[in-house]
């Protein structure tokens, strides 16, 4: 068979099947390259006993609906999908240990507002102020989209002036300015878990474009757990003529002798394309390329970065049904300490996890009588004990997994431990199994002060400067989040097709 | 409520954020990278889950008549320098070559993990079984010194701490104890912190594999109990007839127990049975799987009139090959039959390492081997290592990758 293609997509997490969606339906001859027997990355589920697992998903953000759909919604519809959302209807819980609070927070700007003044009197109009700043961003980026990604100075400054003081400041910065009590700013700023940087250090524009559509969509989850959308993206692509290879891991990057990227070995096999779309972390593609071809700039830079957060997470399912659990939630947020700066660096302590319980989205996703309950532990790869062997790997998750069951427990004060009929524990070391990414990093690179999305999108010309070679997925511009990889791996999906199409 | 100031944040700040970064960027080394197998988390994760791992045949020990225990370590010239830790109850799936035909078996391992790691080898436990194509080839073939494919230790057949009761009670029978000798072990090894009984039905004292071995163990070990079940000619002092569910109760301990189970299909049939009447919550009911599936016609919901034989084209990796395949026989068969290598680990429906895109065609999927998500069943994804055809079929299949 012919080994040349339009276009070769390596790695099939949600970036690279969206990318792959995206040029197979522009009619490319599209091979997508997985190292797993699965699609979806972390974007998948899996089995133990009667119950099937959510093994990442905690909400999608920017669904919305058939009547008002946001981003990823028309995303996947565009590219012909059929998912089954189901919808949930608070945004979250969040448990203060220390008895400061324990609240509901609700969706919709007005409620949302409301159920933040409930807790902190006074701050209503505040909040109010902080969302009300997301048509401002809108209206800027669609300016700066419209001019290239090079807006006049002046324009900017004289038109956007909020766009530019929300995008140049941190979340705290911005809330402060914004007269919001700091106690109602540790309550909204709880969603720094979903993005691994504390609101002290993360930039404020892309935290208000995640928490704004989670209060006015809603959040989403699709019915049958995530490998339906990965499952319905690979349908895309093989109903357009693309391939999909599983088990067949890229151990090379090849380039033409103009330095322009050539193709990749997978399984020992040379394929060639025009173009190539990583999924998988530029870390990883460097050490797979001839040093030579890599720009000194993009060397440096893959230096420079952190890695972004991992987690560790527990997977229960449990033989009561929900109401017998006597769990309301969906999304239960449990912290020590109300700041997400002490969060954070507590987080091997009394930091910050995260309860999900299926069961109260779409009531029937495990069997009459049970229900499932999943638990997120934002922590690092190099979190992980340095002198921890292989052979004590299981007693150390297990003692983790036990010390939150138990804090849960409490903080809930419902009985989880004796009703556990399956239990299945991850920690950086499976997601740095499963990914492959450098620290088991989930986030790809850190959404540090210096590093944050306003500044990487500035940069993405002289960041990813091979000629040929783009990237998408969490390590990209926008960082992690299900989200923000389909949106980037259609971006970069249509951009490559366009530019293969266009030169045809 | 305070006045909003926004005003108060310098827009000009936002003209700063790249300047700051490429400065940042500009400091930075520009060093090759490490590669991602150097962090400790990616370390750990490839010393447990190592791709493949090629051993080599070290010793092989005659048990009875008709059963062998192969020692395994690893083959270093290979590649594969130490053997992956492994949690006792667990299984490797070995690759074999037998004529044309590229398959796969899976075997727990005997032995316990502690061994692996102190003394070096796996010890594979391999019943000859008439009609057992591969244990009669493993028997007949393997040798010190030949060389042998496996996966990394998989399988969810294990003690589970915050899961299982601490006493537990493991129903076994003929060869199904094997893993069983790896929780035992791994208990007296420190391991596992369980309270074991190990009831074992077999035929005569004769035929209980390792029964020295448990004997010793159950004197050495406060936390290892062992009971023979004789259903031939009865011995004094020895329990007779079937592992029955009053059997249970009898040597059962007060307060909770989690039921083990491992043994021969014929165990099942009868064991499940008695085993459901006890009444436990399922949490406590620990199954090994049931191993391969056969014929498929004698389930209820089967179709009348299916044709003897169907046509399989098989794609995998950008090859296509036709076979013929019959309808009483899994996808799975009709490939490794035909000389194709296919994925598999289970071979029960349960591990999903099989899993294969139905093109188009139907098969059919027992309801008791389907393990398959839920939308797999939306988007027509199959495991072949329990599909039936019942149309001439064309299936997507990962490549096996050594």
């Amino acid at each position: 068979m012919d080994n040349r293609y339009d276009v070769i997509v390596v790695g099939a997490g949600n970036g690279g099947l969206a990318a792959a969606a995206n040029t197979a339906k522009a009619g490319l001859k599209t091979l997508l390259l997985e190292k797993h027997n699965l699609p979806g990355g972390c974007a998948t589920s899996f089995r133990r006993g009667r119950f099937e697992f959510e093994p990442s998903l905690h909400e999608l953000c920017s669904v919305g609906t058939a009547e008002k759909p946001n981003t990823v919604y028309k995303v996947l519809d565009e590219l012909g999908t059929k998912i089954n959302w189901e919808y949930e209807h608070d945004i979250f819980r969040v448990i203060n240990k220390a008895g400061n609070y324990d609240l509901v927070l609700k969706a919709g700007i007005e409620d949302f507002c409301q159920s933040v003044d409930d807790a902190v009197p006074g701050c209503k109009e505040n909040v109010r102020a902080f969302l009300a700043l997301k048509p401002k961003i809108d209206a800027a980026i669609a300016y700066i989209y419209a001019m290239k990604g090079k807006p006049k100075g002046l324009t900017m400054l004289l038109k956007h002036t909020d766009f530019m003081r929300v995008a140049g400041h941190t979340v705290e910065q911005v809330m402060t300015a914004l007269g919001i009590p700091k106690a109602a700013q540790d309550i909204i700023n709880t969603y720094w878990g979903y993005l691994g940087v504390p609101t002290d250090e993360l930039n404020a524009m892309h935290f208000l474009n995640m928490v704004h559509d989670y209060v006015v969509d809603g959040a989403a989850m699709p019915r049958h757990r995530s490998h339906e959308m990965s499952l319905a993206l690979v349908d895309v692509i093989v109903k357009n003529g693309g391939e999909v290879r599983y088990n067949s891991e890229v151990t090379k990057f090849l380039y033409n002798e103009d330095g322009s990227v050539a193709g990749v070995v997978a399984n020992g096999e040379e394929l060639y394309s025009k173009e190539v779309i990583s999924n998988v972390i530029p870390n990883n593609v460097f050490n797979m390329s001839d040093q030579s071809v890599i720009p000194e700039q993009n060397l440096k830079l893959a230096n420079a970065r952190d890695f972004g957060i991992s987690v560790a997470t527990i997977y229960l399912g449990l033989d009561c049904s929900v109401e017998e659990l006597g769990l309301k939630d969906y999304t239960v947020f449990i912290q020590g300490h109300p700041d997400p700066r002490v969060q954070n660096d507590t987080r091997l302590d009394d930091g910050l996890y995260i309860v999900n319980c299926l069961n109260n989205v779409i009531p029937d996703s495990s069997p009459e009588g049970t229900c499932t309950l999943f638990f997120t532990m934002p922590i690092y790869g190099g979190d992980v004990p340095k002198d921890l062997k292989p052979e004590d790997y299981k007693k150390w998750k297990n003692a983790l997994a036990k010390k939150y069951i138990e804090d849960a427990e409490k903080a809930l004060n419902i009985s989880i431990m004796p009703h556990i009929e399956e239990i299945s524990v991850a920690t950086p070391v499976t997601f740095a199994r499963y990914l492959g990414t450098p620290e088991g990093t989930i986030y790809g690179y850190r959404l540090s002060g210096w590093d944050n999305l306003m500044a990487r999108t500035a940069g993405e010309k002289t960041d990813y400067a091979i000629p040929g070679l783009s990237f998408c997925g969490g390590h990209y511009i926008r960082g992690d989040g299900y989200s923000c990889a389909y949106i980037m791996g259609d971006t970069i999906g249509k951009r490559v097709a366009k530019r293969i199409k266009g030169g045809a | 409520m305070a006045r909003p100031k926004l005003w108060k944040l310098n827009p000009m700040d936002f003209t700063k954020m790249t300047p700051a970064r490429n400065e940042k960027i500009a400091a930075a080394p520009a060093n090759k990278l490490p590669e991602a197998d150097s962090y400790h988390p990616n370390k750990i994760a490839n010393a447990l889950h190592p791709k493949v791992q090629y051993l080599k045949v070290a010793k092989i020990v005659d048990e009875d008549d008709f059963t062998k225990s192969f020692y395994l370590e690893a083959d270093a010239e290979k590649g594969t320098e130490s053997l992956a830790w492994f949690n006792a109850g667990q299984y490797i799936s070995i690759r074999l070559k037998i004529g044309d035909m590229s398959l796969s078996r899976p075997y727990s391992l005997a032995s316990s993990p502690r061994e692996a790691l102190e003394k070096g080898y796996y010890m594979l436990t391999i019943r000859r079984v008439d009609d057992g194509l591969a244990s009669r080839y493993i028997q007949d073939n393997w040798q010190v010194g030949t060389k042998v494919t496996a996966s990394e230790p998989l399988g969810v057949f294990t003690y589970e701490p915050l899961r299982d009761a601490k006493n537990i009670v493991c129903v076994s029978g003929g060869g199904g104890v094997t893993p069983f000798r790896s929780i035992a072990k791994a208990i007296a090894d420190g391991d596992e912190d369980a309270n074991m009984i190990l009831l074992y039905g077999s035929d005569s004292i004769k035929e209980a594999l390792f029964n020295d071995e448990f004997e010793e163990l159950a004197r050495t070990c406060p936390n290892f109990k062992y009971v023979n079940v004789i259903s031939g000619e009865p011995v004094e002092g020895k329990e007779h007839g079937f592992i029955t569910a009053d059997l249970i109760r009898k040597y059962a301990p007060e307060g909770d127990y989690s039921i083990f189970i491992c043994g021969p299909a014929a165990m099942y049939n009868f064991v499940d049975k008695e085993i459901a009447t006890l009444g436990l919550r399922k949490k406590f009911i620990r199954h090994e799987m049931f191993g391969e599936y056969f014929n498929p016609a004698k389930e209820a919901d089967y179709p009348a009139e299916v044709a003897p034989e169907f046509k399989l084209t098989v794609r995998m990796a950008g090859k296509e090959y036709t076979l013929t395949a019959p309808a009483n026989q899994s996808l799975l068969r009709t490939m490794e039959n035909g000389g194709v290598a296919a994925p598999a680990h289970c071979r029960s429906g349960e591990c999903g390492w099989c899993h294969s895109r139905l093109v188009s065609g139907e098969v059919y999927t027992p309801k008791s081997a389907d393990g398959r998500r839920e939308a797999d069943l939306i988007y027509g994804y199959i495991h072949p290592c329990c599909a039936f055809p019942l149309s001439d079929v064309v299936i997507d299949v990962p490549p096996v990758v050594e």
